[in-house]
């Protein structure tokens, strides 16, 4: 310090030199760094290699653009150009002269377009000039009105003036034309033949790295100017974000990086380079969701205002995936984004977004069986859901139990119900995770026991139809259930219950049925189902008495055993104290004691059972008695899609990450009392969702739907066009789906599960897609509500319903709609052996439509796969126009059809009669099989019989 | 190292953390001489860098220093401790000059002021380097976004700006009224009048300790207890639900505290006199507004009378009665502490009809 003063200095200044010299390299440094790091973006990068791929992939398809071209084409109109142009040499002359005056036009013409321009632009303001001081009532407005007449005339002549020229013009090029006219339009011909050529050479002078585009156009601080990378965003009106305080337009700019996504050609490229598959219903410009009104994000979900990877809030399909990005990305469960992406899987979820309410949506696959896995576990009987208010309740009925079961097999049965039929839907509701402890074990025996002893007090009487019905013979017995299309509905101990499916396990599986109830019951059940429970879905399979035993009989011998025992005994302390727990719940301690005196033994069994009930939600699932009125259980699941990661309580469980919303649902699933780990709770405040033990796949499923359910956010514009057809359609998809008609027949692409069982497809249920347009609607009334054998040949037959008229008026609707077939009542002319054209008969017998189709007797010797139904019917059941098209070209309305194709070139015909008109000679065998009568009909007869 | 970190989140408990603070200032005092060596100096901030050191490689303690939030928090506690320990030691070493008769260091040099190049020069490179800084930190730590606000879901824990924590800390023992409106208006209003309390000479562009003992122990107390030490508290040891967690803590958003508050009125109603509290509010909290009256108009006047009679005859009636009204205004926030933490008071006065509680 001393030698401060000695310098004047407080401090060394050439120090402070090297100090501030370093310091503003820093600074220099370190706003160099600033702008750099600004500018660098991983978007930028993936935009260059995909500026590379595409030059790439242009060159190739100009390639092949330009082997496509047609040589000998090219080659001829080239010389018949060179020819043309010697014409033209020949009178150069000529040529010469005309062009030089037709340069002397075009410039008349831009001299006399511009005077006149300006003229009409002085006339235009002179006018408003004069038309405003005339309003306003102003001076001078007579020198103005005769300025703008004289501007008037001048203009009009300017205009004439400009006329004139182009006129002569005209003239010129049809002289020029003389000459020179057959070159043009060689030209235009070589042109056309080389049009996509010369569009991928503009695109690749476009495409082709330069300089000046790489250095200068996108260079930091000038990419502000014309950069060839830059952000690529769409703005959708239609389709909102919910940002809490305000819904704002969807700005998505995915396809800064997904540059293909819209582009044929990219398919075997990996992202962000692939194209979206499947590009006419999704993206395409003329697909139903286009990608400038449905962007990106309504669907997938994720930032799409984001151009960062980890912003985008992207979501890892597999594990596999996740590690994949963790180590290339640093990625983690996005949690600054309250809607990250689906994984791809669930992406159908997005769907029912607008989609609203509906069970089937097409090409869905993944959402579909998701929502029929929904409905088979009964998730909405507990869990009030939007779209499925009105649905029946999924258990059966327990009001009539007493006829049916005896309490030792419910009890063993509730215990833990997959270990007696490993394929039922009925989930576990004791011995838990958070209720397995040996201290839980009496408590749980005392609650199974009450339930059933509720249950069995609380139990209607039930009058079987057949008393002691006579046994019959198991092995006829099973070949029934196996042919009559039982396993449409049923499984017979045949595959998991994840593998078979939601609409095989629509119906309770039959494994082990023999050690559950009483052959009365089964043989009353199987003969007339809705004698025990008249609100069944079970149809009648119209089952003689003895078939009937038969199956009964069979059902019976299928016994296993299995079934959990009881993990304590239950003794009266306990049916006390747990008693006195539930009323602990809800009164005062004192009162609680004075109520569990009043009761005896056995009502306070009784009382337990009833309270235990209504703890688990027994009847939301069953009709109890007692229970008719109470509210359903579980949290409401209609928003829960939408719903808040905070919201949901991860408790103790650490080993999912607190940030998934997804993960919580499959670990929730997955056993629903996990939240319950590690902490203190008394019995009644422990969580009774009830284990369904689903697969990973189930669960997977369940977590779509879960997803699906969303807050409704989306504008009316987002949402698909309704219309009566459209109303007809969900309505009767819903219909067919919750009535399992899928379950044995394809219907819009979607079902048919029993087909997989028979040996050959023509001997399954039929296709019913097209059955709007096939057959007439009265017909298709007296079916359903008393179906006919019109294939005797088949094993499996259609089941009696017993709908009611709005459901059969649904399908019907339905089955129309799907058609876009005209309403029930159309003009039929009745044909006639009288009023039919001759010919038919003979084309008939050529063709040997007999050889398949039944006319009364089955003929001979023609396989059972072969046989086509009794065209004696037609008349009664087809209609007429269906007839034609399907004669035309049978494959087109069932693809795989064994019906052969008679006219393959359509509409040329090989056949002589009618002229070789291929449409009379359709139109004459249609008439002649119209003339036939006699086959079976429901109508009449069997309308009134049905049930 | 389980352990150690168990006896770091003991003692972040705010009673203790607080505790320990005041502690730390009275050491600071008292100790002076021998915390001013350089040995101590650097064991200081040897000490608080091989703490956070020792924290980073705990993942509860490392999310919450190196959130970009949280980061000029960290840097503030070292330049925090580096300061004040700096003042103190040129306060003692000046002591010591002017006990030697030498007179404060600043004096020796006042008849030359170096203002070029030596002042400018180096406020221009400081300009720089703060700018460096700035941008530095602005690359390297992206600004804090979280995701869309929902008025349906608040954060948890909802903070204030750092340089508010402070404040946010007092709402745990006041009403808003008092902590967010009365007492930072105060806050303003008496670093405001200081200069025209304080009308000592001493210590007028030099440092010292010695000759303005009270005023420094004073200002310490208000500026690093009262201010910082709240904000680091704040800052790092409150989360979800505003609850306490230590530093090596997961941040549990189901964690519980016991807190079972009662008023004034309670204890004395129902606890000492054991009759139930009367209905009319004015009578049932007439103790507390005793108490309170009692705490603002006689209190300073009786400190002038006996503690304070010193700087009552220095500093004149008027100046005197503002700066002890400030002074008892400041320590009306720890007092409230200690009576939460020792009697779990909720409120001296709490007239709940109309939203009126101290």
């Amino acid at each position: 310090m001393a030698d401060k003063k000695s310098v004047g200095h407080a401090y060394n200044v050439d120090f402070l030199n090297v100090v501030f010299a370093a310091s503003s390299l820093f600074l220099l440094l370190s706003v160099v760094w600033m702008v750099w790091d600004d500018y660098d973006r991983d978007w930028k990068n993936t935009q260059r290699r995909f500026a590379d791929l595409e030059y790439q992939v242009t060159q190739a398809s100009r390639e092949q653009a330009a082997r496509a071209v047609d040589k000998n084409k090219m080659a001829q109109l080239q010389g018949q150009r060179t020819a043309a142009e010697k014409n033209v040499t020949a009178n150069q002359q000529k040529v010469d002269d005309l062009q030089k005056k037709m340069r002397d036009v075009d410039i008349r013409i831009f001299r006399q377009q511009q005077d006149a321009n300006f003229a009409k632009a002085t006339y235009d303001h002179d006018r408003y000039d004069f038309e405003s001081v005339r309003a306003a009532g102003g001076s001078g407005v007579e020198q103005k009105g005769q300025k703008i007449a004289d501007e008037e005339k001048a203009l009009r002549e300017l205009n004439l003036g400009l006329e004139r020229v182009i006129a002569e013009k005209a003239d010129l090029t049809k002289q020029l034309g003389q000459y020179t006219g057959e070159v043009t339009r060689i030209g235009k011909d070589i042109d056309e033949l080389n049009t996509e050529l010369t569009r991928l050479d503009k695109r690749l002078t476009v495409l082709a790295p330069s300089l000046v585009k790489d250095y200068f156009r996108n260079a930091p601080l000038l990419d502000f100017l014309a950069p060839t990378i830059k952000v690529k965003q769409i703005i959708l009106p239609d389709v909102v974000d919910d940002v809490n305080f305000t819904k704002v337009p969807k700005l998505d700019r995915c396809g800064t990086c997904h540059l293909a996504i819209d582009k044929k050609g990219y398919e075997k490229y990996p992202q962000p380079f692939k194209t979206h598959p499947n590009l006419s219903t999704y993206l395409g410009s003329d697909s139903v969701h286009p990608m400038d009104k449905i962007g990106c994000t309504v669907c997938h979900e994720g930032m799409g205002q984001s151009v960062s990877f980890e912003g985008a809030a992207h979501a890892p399909g597999t594990e596999t995936q996740q590690k994949e990005w963790e180590a290339k990305y640093h990625w983690e469960q996005p949690h600054l984004w309250d809607y990250p992406m689906l994984p791809t899987k669930m992406t159908e979820a997005s769907c029912a977004k607008c989609h609203k309410r509906e069970v089937y949506v097409p090409k869905a696959d993944a959402l579909d069986v998701a929502y029929a896995t929904y409905e088979r576990a009964g998730c909405y009987a507990c869990h009030k859901t939007r779209g499925f208010e009105n649905v029946r309740k999924p258990g059966p009925i327990l009001t009539k139990i007493q006829s049916k079961l005896t309490p030792d097999w419910v009890k063993t049965w509730i215990r833990n119900p997959r270990a007696v039929k490993p394929a039922t839907w009925m989930p576990r509701i004791w011995y838990n995770s958070n209720s397995s402890a040996p201290e839980d074990a009496k408590r749980n025996e005392v609650e199974i026991d009450a339930v059933v002893a509720y249950l069995f007090a609380n139990s209607d009487t039930y009058q079987p139809d057949v008393k002691n019905p006579p046994h019959g013979d198991a092995k006829s017995g099973e070949k029934i259930v196996k042919s009559i299309g039982c396993q449409g509905c049923h499984i017979v101990g045949e595959g998991k219950r994840d593998e078979v499916g939601p609409r095989r396990t629509f119906g309770q599986p039959l494994e082990n049925i023999g050690s559950k109830t009483t052959y009365e019951w089964v043989y009353n059940w199987v003969r007339n189902p809705k004698h025990y429970n008249p609100e069944t879905y079970m149809p009648n399979l119209r089952l003689t008495d003895a078939q009937a035993a038969d199956v009964a009989t069979y059902l019976m011998s299928l016994k296993q055993g299995g079934g959990d025992a009881a993990k304590a005994t239950p003794d009266q302390a306990t049916v006390d104290a747990v008693l006195l727990d539930y009323y602990q719940a809800v009164m005062p301690f004192e009162e609680s004691k004075t109520e569990l005196a009043k009761l005896d033994v056995k009502a306070r069994q009784l009382a337990l059972g009833q309270k235990v009930i209504a703890r688990y939600g027994c009847f939301s699932c069953h009709d109890i008695k007692g229970f008719d009125k109470t509210q359903p259980i579980g949290t409401e699941l209609s928003e829960e899609g939408t719903k808040s990661v905070s919201r949901l309580d991860f408790a103790f469980v650490k080993e999912i990450p607190h940030t998934s919303k997804l993960k919580w649902f499959g670990a929730k699933l997955h056993d629903p009392r996990l939240f319950d780990r590690g902490r203190v709770l008394r019995p009644l405040d422990r969580l009774r969702m009830p284990n369904f033990e689903l697969s990973d796949v189930e669960n997977s499923r369940l977590v779509t739907a879960i997803m699906s359910f969303q807050r409704e956010i989306q504008p009316a514009a987002a949402m698909p066009v309704k219309s009566a057809r459209t109303d007809n359609i969900s309505q009767g998809r819903t219909l067919v789906h919750r009535r399992n008609c899928v379950g044995c027949h394809i219907i819009e692409g979607d079902g048919g599960d029993f087909l997989k069982l028979v040996a050959d497809p023509s001997l399954g249920p039929p296709m019913l897609t097209p059955e709007g347009a096939r057959v007439q609607p009265d017909w298709l009334y007296a079916f359903l509500r008393g179906p006919i054998t019109i294939r005797p040949w088949l094993e499996v037959r259609m089941p009696t319903f017993g709908l009611d008229d709005p459901n059969l008026n649904g399908v019907i609707n339905y089955f129309g709609a799907v058609s876009n077939a005209v309403g029930s009542f159309q003009t039929h002319q009745v044909m006639t052996a009288s009023n039919v054209a001759d010919g038919g008969k003979p084309l008939f017998e050529a063709m040997q439509c007999q050889k398949c189709h039944v006319l009364g007797a089955l003929p001979k010797d023609t396989p059972i796969t072969q046989l086509a139904p009794d065209l004696r019917m037609a008349a009664d059941r087809l209609q007429p126009d269906w007839i034609l098209a399907w004669l035309k070209g049978p494959a087109a309305i069932l693809p795989g059809t064994r019906m052969p194709a008679f006219w393959p070139d359509y509409p040329k015909s090989p056949y002589p009669q009618f002229g070789g008109n291929a449409d009379a000679q359709i139109k004459a065998i249609r008439d002649y099989v119209l003339t036939f009568r006699g086959g079976p009909t429901p109508k009449g007869g069997g309308a009134k019989t049905a049930n | 190292m389980g352990f150690i970190k168990g006896i770091i989140n003991t003692l972040a408990d705010p009673r203790l953390f607080f505790l320990l603070a005041v502690l730390s200032l009275v050491l600071l005092v008292w100790k002076r001489e021998k915390i001013v060596s350089n040995s101590v100096g650097y064991g200081l901030v040897g000490v608080l860098g091989a703490f956070f050191l020792f924290g980073t490689f705990d993942p509860n303690f490392r999310l919450i220093i190196t959130k970009p939030d949280n980061v000029p928090i960290v840097g503030l506690i070292f330049l925090l401790v580096f300061f004040v320990w700096y003042g103190m030691r040129e306060g003692v070493l000046n002591d010591r000059r002017i006990a030697a008769g030498q007179g404060p260091i600043e004096k020796a040099e006042s008849d030359r002021v170096w203002v070029w190049p030596d002042l400018v020069y180096t406020e221009l490179i400081s300009l720089i380097v703060c700018s460096v800084i700035l941008i530095v930190w602005s690359i390297l730590l992206k600004a804090p976004l979280e995701q869309p606000a929902n008025r349906a879901l608040t954060p948890n824990p909802s903070k204030a700006p750092w340089y508010f924590l402070g404040l946010q800390e007092m709402l745990v023992y006041f009403d808003p009224w008092l902590a967010g409106v009365v007492l930072p208006s105060l806050i303003i209003v008496g670093l405001i009048c200081i200069p025209y309390i304080d009308k000592n000479p001493k210590g007028n562009g030099y440092y010292t300790f010695k000759e303005r003992k009270a005023e420094v122990t004073l200002f310490l107390f208000g500026f690093a207890i009262l201010w910082v030490s709240l904000i680091v508290l704040g800052t790092f040891l409150r989360g979800p639900n505003w609850n306490f967690f230590g530093p090596f803590e997961f941040w549990d958003i189901h964690k519980l505290e016991a807190l079972t508050n009662v008023n004034l009125s309670d204890y004395i109603w129902v606890r000492a006199l054991r009759t139930g509290l009367p209905t009319n509010w004015f009578i049932r909290e007439i103790f507390g507004i005793v108490l309170v009256l009692a705490y603002v108009f006689v209190v300073p006047v009786a400190l002038g009378k006996s503690w304070f009679k010193k700087y009552y005859e220095k500093l004149g009636a008027p100046r005197y009665y503002v700066g002890a009204f400030l002074f008892i205004m400041m320590m009306a926030l720890p007092i409230k502490m200690l009576l939460r933490w020792l009697i779990n008071l909720k409120y001296i006065v709490a007239i709940p009809e109309f939203f009126f509680n101290i």
